[in-house]
Parts: structure tokens; C-alpha cells; sequence
């Protein structure tokens, strides 16, 4: 089996090659032809659709897309090459369950199917956003953990310490990552969930050395948590990302890989978008050391996932994993729209019964883009979880039907998105509601679910 | 063959993205004394701006934005000495990077490619540039334009580091300093006095033709 020092000797010994070179003549040409070989073809009228040969043919081209093109290593300017045999080995022994979390909260994730009942994770919140000040990353924290459905949290980022702009690799950036954990676990134990797992930790850690310095026990980090390492699209590691690995390796804590193929980008259309993620959740448990993966496929203009294509990429990528592979998958959602309006709430639905339907579990969830400080609260994600387990067994073709209803209603704002209001615009810090008008958003959002069939808890808050 | 067919057969090339074939009849236009200002305007220029255009429509992506982006630099290159022959100035080139600490590459890509596509001359210094080297370079290469990208919340700090830079080596005034990148905004590009901003690449370009002086406004 690939083991860390294997993956370094590889990104040592492997065919030298330019990153320019890599990504233009060797990445998007396979690509290319891959999905012509299989005859993948995105269907925009079934943007879920329920053909399992093509969830098998999107896995075959992922697979020969990893196994052709390798991994590329930035610092090396070498490419990670895999062979058929350790790709395979790598999917066998990859992690069919994790235990996360402490006391109550600790809890078994396990993988699912398509259209399966089993109750899906629900790794929540701020999946990184931007987030200006302690107060509103206790705001915001405190009420993830307060959600019934949350699994395990996902913080925001911190942006600045000691009054000044973090910058990267800086001690900034050391004490802003110190504060991620020790404000994460605070706002938990405020709230009566000591054990609840941390899943992304940790967000405002870019640079190894934050990561490094923020494990030390005395601020709260645990290996019962998840260690999140972002990868460089498409299919690319550096020095600083293994040394992220080797770091949570060493605390035997699980390691989660986000990765967000580009539609539009390297990966080309929809087709090619759906077998670099696939081809991402197997590169991962080698190069990354996986057990968990975290897709988060994004529209180039829209940088969200619930057009049309996005939709269908999720799952035609989800499909093709959970038919092919017990690799526990969180499939993390951006939208367009900001908080306080009907148009994320629609959005972040859509992506969220595509994800479910194709048997992924879910991290919701990145509100407008994901760009934008303190523009997100606690009600984005607990919909998102809420609608999870109401489709959770769902057919595909009723799913499929259920997001065109979604799409015919943001589809074409996507471009000029509503970006709503901001986090204390429209959440109450002290009574931990979501503002009248928002209570009147999320009230009208459950009656049109509800004239879809679908059957929310009326009262949320 | 005429000069009608002669830019055809270029503009077919670049569409089909044939880097041989453009070349190719590049050569046979210029040995047919073509002017290079012709081959530019009624060739290259349009057939790159169509695949600008359905880039923007996401009918293709960045591999065909990429390819357009070589052929228009390979053909530049066997057009800038009849043009610089005719008398004709080439354009300052216009700097583009990501920031010192960021190593996110697509997006500075992209713009990269539509500015080389559009016809400018572009040094691109690539990922995670020191702020020093990126001044130093523009100096040293008359570039009035530098293009910041940052996709980080923890690296926009550096774009405000390049507006310091230039300032306190007495340069501000001759250059323009563009930004970008999923974090910034209007709001942050007039905090830390940068001259433009753009949400995507296209108004990254329309920005740098604005400030080029191509394009009015």
C-alpha cells in the first residue's frame, strides 16, 4: 500500500515534466479524449440522472485519467505516477467508516448509496468563509453546533489578528489559526457540545507551520477532529500540503481533501469536470492519505455549484463513487445568492438533493461564493441539512424532477445573483434567531418545498 | 491566392486552433507582402476575439483559451520586426501575477491568456511573486501595467504591498496597479488605492485596454 515516504519518493523519482507542460499537454488532452472514449454526454434535461452504466462510465474515466496522468508536484516538477495495482489496493483499504467526535457526539460516518436512506453527514457550516472578528466566528460557530443535525462543524476562516490583515506562512497566520481552534471549541462547549468534531481544521491554516502550531493540545485540537487539506487544482500537491499530511499523520487524526474541479477550467465542460472529481477522490487517498474526500465542483463564471451543470456534475461524480467505491465523500455546496434570500435557499437545495440522491453525504455550505466577509449565518447550513434527510432515499427521477422545479426558479439570476444581507443584518447573536424577515424568507422558502412535496419542519427556529 | 483567402485560411488556423497551420500561413502572407497591420486587424484580431467571446459564453474553455493565447504569441512574434520596420511601437507589456503567498494559478492564467489573445504583450510571473521581484520587474521592463491577482482573504494584503512599493520608490504615478481575485472588490481596490478592479477576466482585459489607451472610457 502507498505510504507517505512512497508518495514523497515518487514526487522525487518520477518523470520531470513543466506544470505548464502537464496541465496543456498531458491533464487536458486526456481529459478530452476520455470522454469521448466513454461517450460521457451531460444531459441538460436530466440534470440527475438515473443511468447506472454511465455512473460506471465516469468512474472507468476518472480511474484511466488518474492512472495516465499522475499527480503533479509543483516543487519537484516531477509527476506522482500510480499504477493500476496500488490504485486499486488504495480504494480496498481505503477508510469504510469513521468514528469522529468525543462523548455524545462521537459518531460513525459512514458511506451511502444512490438513492440510500441511511442518514447522510452532515458536516456543517461556514465551510472557510471569510469572517471578520471573534464575535461573529462565536456567532456563527455557536450556531452550527446548535443545529440538530450537525455531525460536525466546519468553520469559518479568520482574516485578522492583532488588528492587522493576516498574510500567509506569517505569524499572523499562526495566531489566527491558534484562535480557529481555540474559538471553535469554545463556541461548542458554550452551547453543550463539547465532543462535536471539528472537520475542517483547520481553515484559516493556508501554511503548514499554522497547522503545526495550532495542534498544540493546549488550544483544543483533537484527533478525533478531521484534518482538511485543500488540493491545488487540478491534481496537484506541493511540499507544504505533504507536510500538512505528515502532520496530521503523526496525530493520527483523519485526513479530509478538498478539491474543487473547475468547470470551465483544465477539466473543459461538465463531462470532463465529473471525471477530474472522480479521478480527485482516488488521487486523494494515495498522494493525500484520505479518508474522507471533500468535492466542491465549481462553475467558472458562477463560482457555485447549482446551475444546471453543476448539479449534474455532482452527481453524475457522486454516482459514480458511491456505485463504485465505499470512499466516504462530503460533497460541499457553494451558492450564488447570499443569506436572507429565497434564491440561496432554492439554490443550496438543488445542489444538496443532487449530492444526497447520488449517495454522497454533505459539508454545507459556502453562501455567495464563499467570498465575502460575515456574509453567511447559521440558517443556510441548517436547511441544507434539513432538506438532506427529508430526500434521503429519494428515486433519482424524482430528485430529478424536484431540482428543475429548484432551477426554474434561480436559474437565470445566476450571473447577477441577489447577494442578501450580512450576518448580523439578519441573525439575532443574542436570542440565536434568524431576524423577522429572514423568519419570513425561510417561512415562504418551506411552503414552496411544500407545494413540491416536499414536507419540512414548519417551525425552524 | 488572394488576399481575402489569405486571411481566411489564417483565421480558419486560429479557430481550429492549429498552431502549425497559422504559422504557415502567416509565412505565405508575409512572403506574399502582406501588411503586417492587415494580417493583425482582419486575421488575428477577429478570429481571437471570437474565441474570447465564446470562452465568455463557456462554448469553449481555458485548454482552447490557452492554445489561442500560443498561436497569438507565436504569430506576434514573426509580425513585431515588420512591424517595428514599419515604424509601428510595440505596446508596453502589462505585468501579471499572483501575489506574493498565493499560488492559485487559474484565474491569473485566464486573464493572461485573454490579454496575449487580445494582442498585448504580457509577462506573466507566474504564482506566489515576491512584491520586490514584481516591482523590480516592472520597472526594469517599462511595463505600465500590472495585473495583481489574489484569490486568498490572507494574501490581498500583498496587492496593497505593490501600491506601497511603487510609492515609496517615487513610481506610482507610472504605473497602474489593476487587482483581482475571489476575495477582493470595489471597496478593498479604492481602500488600498489601486486604479481598476474587475470581478472576471473579461473586465480584467476591458480594464487593460482602457488604461492602454485601445480602448476609449
Amino acid at each position: 500500500m502507498v505510504q507517505i515516504l512512497d508518495v514523497m519518493k515518487k514526487a522525487l523519482e518520477g518523470a520531470p515534466m513543466s506544470e505548464a507542460d502537464w496541465q496543456r499537454k498531458l491533464f487536458a488532452p486526456t481529459i478530452r479524449r476520455l470522454v469521448k472514449e466513454h461517450g460521457i454526454k451531460f444531459d441538460p434535461n436530466n440534470p440527475i440522472h438515473s443511468d447506472d452504466s454511465l455512473a460506471d462510465d465516469v468512474f472507468e474515466a476518472g480511474f484511466e485519467l488518474l492512472l495516465e496522468t499522475g499527480v503533479y508536484c509543483t516543487d519537484t516538477s516531477r509527476i506522482i505516477s500510480y499504477t493500476e495495482q496500488e490504485i486499486k489496493k488504495a480504494l480496498r483499504n481505503a477508510p469504510d467508516k469513521l468514528r469522529v467526535g468525543e462523548g455524545r457526539d462521537r459518531k460513525e460516518f459512514v458511506p451511502r448509496k444512490t438513492e440510500d436512506k441511511t442518514p447522510p453527514w452532515c458536516l456543517l457550516g461556514a465551510a472557510g468563509a471569510a469572517c471578520s472578528s471573534d464575535k461573529s466566528f462565536l456567532t456563527l460557530v455557536e450556531g452550527y453546533a446548535e443545529i440538530p443535525e450537525t455531525n460536525a462543524i466546519t468553520t469559518p476562516a479568520i482574516t485578522v489578528a492583532g488588528g492587522m490583515r493576516i498574510r500567509p506562512a506569517s505569524p499572523l497566520e499562526l495566531y489566527g489559526t491558534i484562535r480557529n481552534a481555540v474559538l471553535a471549541r469554545e463556541a461548542c462547549n458554550r452551547v453543550g457540545r463539547p465532543g462535536i468534531p471539528i472537520m475542517n481544521s483547520l481553515a484559516t491554516a493556508e501554511s503548514s507551520i499554522s497547522l503545526a502550531a495550532a495542534l498544540n493540545p493546549r488550544f483544543g485540537m483533537r484527533s478525533s477532529d478531521g484534518y482538511m487539506i485543500g488540493c491545488l487544482d487540478p491534481m496537484r500537491v506541493d511540499f507544504d500540503r505533504l507536510n500538512k499530511v505528515v502532520l496530521a499523520l503523526s496525530c493520527g487524526a483523519p485526513i479530509g481533501m478538498d478539491f474543487a474541479p473547475l468547470l470551465g477550467g483544465y477539466s473543459s465542460g461538465p463531462e470532463g469536470t465529473a471525471i477530474s472529481d472522480v479521478a480527485h477522490h482516488l488521487m486523494g487517498v494515495l498522494t493525500y492519505q484520505t479518508s474522507y474526500s471533500i468535492p466542491f465542483p465549481l462553475h467558472l463564471q458562477y463560482i457555485s455549484n447549482s446551475s444546471r451543470e453543476m448539479l449534474w456534475v455532482i452527481n453524475a461524480a457522486g454516482q459514480a463513487i458511491s456505485k463504485n467505491t465505499h470512499l466516504l465523500s462530503l460533497s460541499l455546496n457553494y451558492t450564488s445568492a447570499g443569506p436572507c434570500t429565497m434564491m440561496c435557499l432554492c439554490e443550496t437545495s438543488a445542489s444538496v438533493i443532487s449530492a444526497i440522491a447520488s449517495g454522497l453525504s454533505i459539508e454545507s455550505v459556502g453562501v455567495a461564493s464563499n467570498k465575502e466577509e460575515d456574509r453567511t449565518t447559521p440558517v443556510e447550513p441548517r436547511v441544507s441539512a434539513e432538506i438532506a434527510h427529508a430526500v434521503a432515499g429519494m428515486k433519482r427521477t424524482n430528485a430529478n424532477d424536484l431540482v428543475k422545479e429548484l432551477l426554474a426558479k434561480y436559474e437565470s439570476k445566476l450571473s447577477s445573483p441577489p447577494l442578501g444581507k450580512t450576518l448580523y443584518e439578519c441573525w439575532d447573536p443574542e436570542n440565536r434567531k434568524p431576524s423577522k424577515d429572514y423568519q419570513d424568507v425561510i417561512g415562504a422558502y418551506k411552503k414552496e418545498m411544500a407545494a413540491l412535496g416536499v414536507e419540512l419542519e414548519p417551525e425552524m427556529y | 491566392m488572394t488576399n481575402e483567402q489569405m486571411i481566411k485560411t489564417i483565421r480558419d488556423a486560429v479557430l481550429d486552433y492549429n498552431l502549425d497551420a497559422a504559422v504557415d500561413a502567416i509565412k505565405a502572407a508575409i512572403e506574399d507582402k502582406m501588411p503586417p497591420t492587415d494580417i493583425i486587424e482582419n486575421a488575428l484580431a477577429p478570429s481571437i476575439r471570437e474565441i474570447g467571446d465564446k470562452f465568455g459564453r463557456m462554448e469553449v474553455y481555458l485548454p482552447e483559451l490557452v492554445l489561442a493565447a500560443d498561436i497569438m504569441n507565436a504569430c506576434t512574434a514573426m509580425l513585431m520586426p515588420l512591424l517595428a520596420k514599419e515604424g509601428k511601437e510595440s505596446r508596453a507589456p502589462v505585468i501579471v501575477a499572483a501575489v506574493q503567498g498565493d499560488i492559485h494559478d487559474i484565474g491569473k492564467n485566464i486573464v493572461a491568456s485573454m490579454l496575449i489573445a487580445s494582442g498585448f504583450n504580457v509577462i506573466d510571473m507566474g504564482v506566489d511573486v515576491k512584491t520586490s521581484d514584481l516591482v523590480e520587474k516592472t520597472i526594469e521592463s517599462k511595463a505600465k501595467i500590472i495585473c495583481a491577482s489574489a484569490l486568498m482573504s490572507s494574501t490581498i494584503g500583498s496587492q496593497k504591498d505593490i501600491i506601497d512599493f511603487l510609492t515609496a520608490l517615487g513610481e506610482r504615478d507610472k504605473h497602474v496597479v489593476l487587482v483581482g481575485g475571489g476575495p477582493t472588490s470595489k471597496e478593498w481596490a479604492d481602500k488600498i488605492g489601486a486604479d481598476g478592479w474587475g470581478p472576471d477576466a473579461t473586465s480584467a482585459v476591458r480594464l487593460v485596454e482602457e488604461h492602454s489607451g485601445v480602448r476609449g472610457g
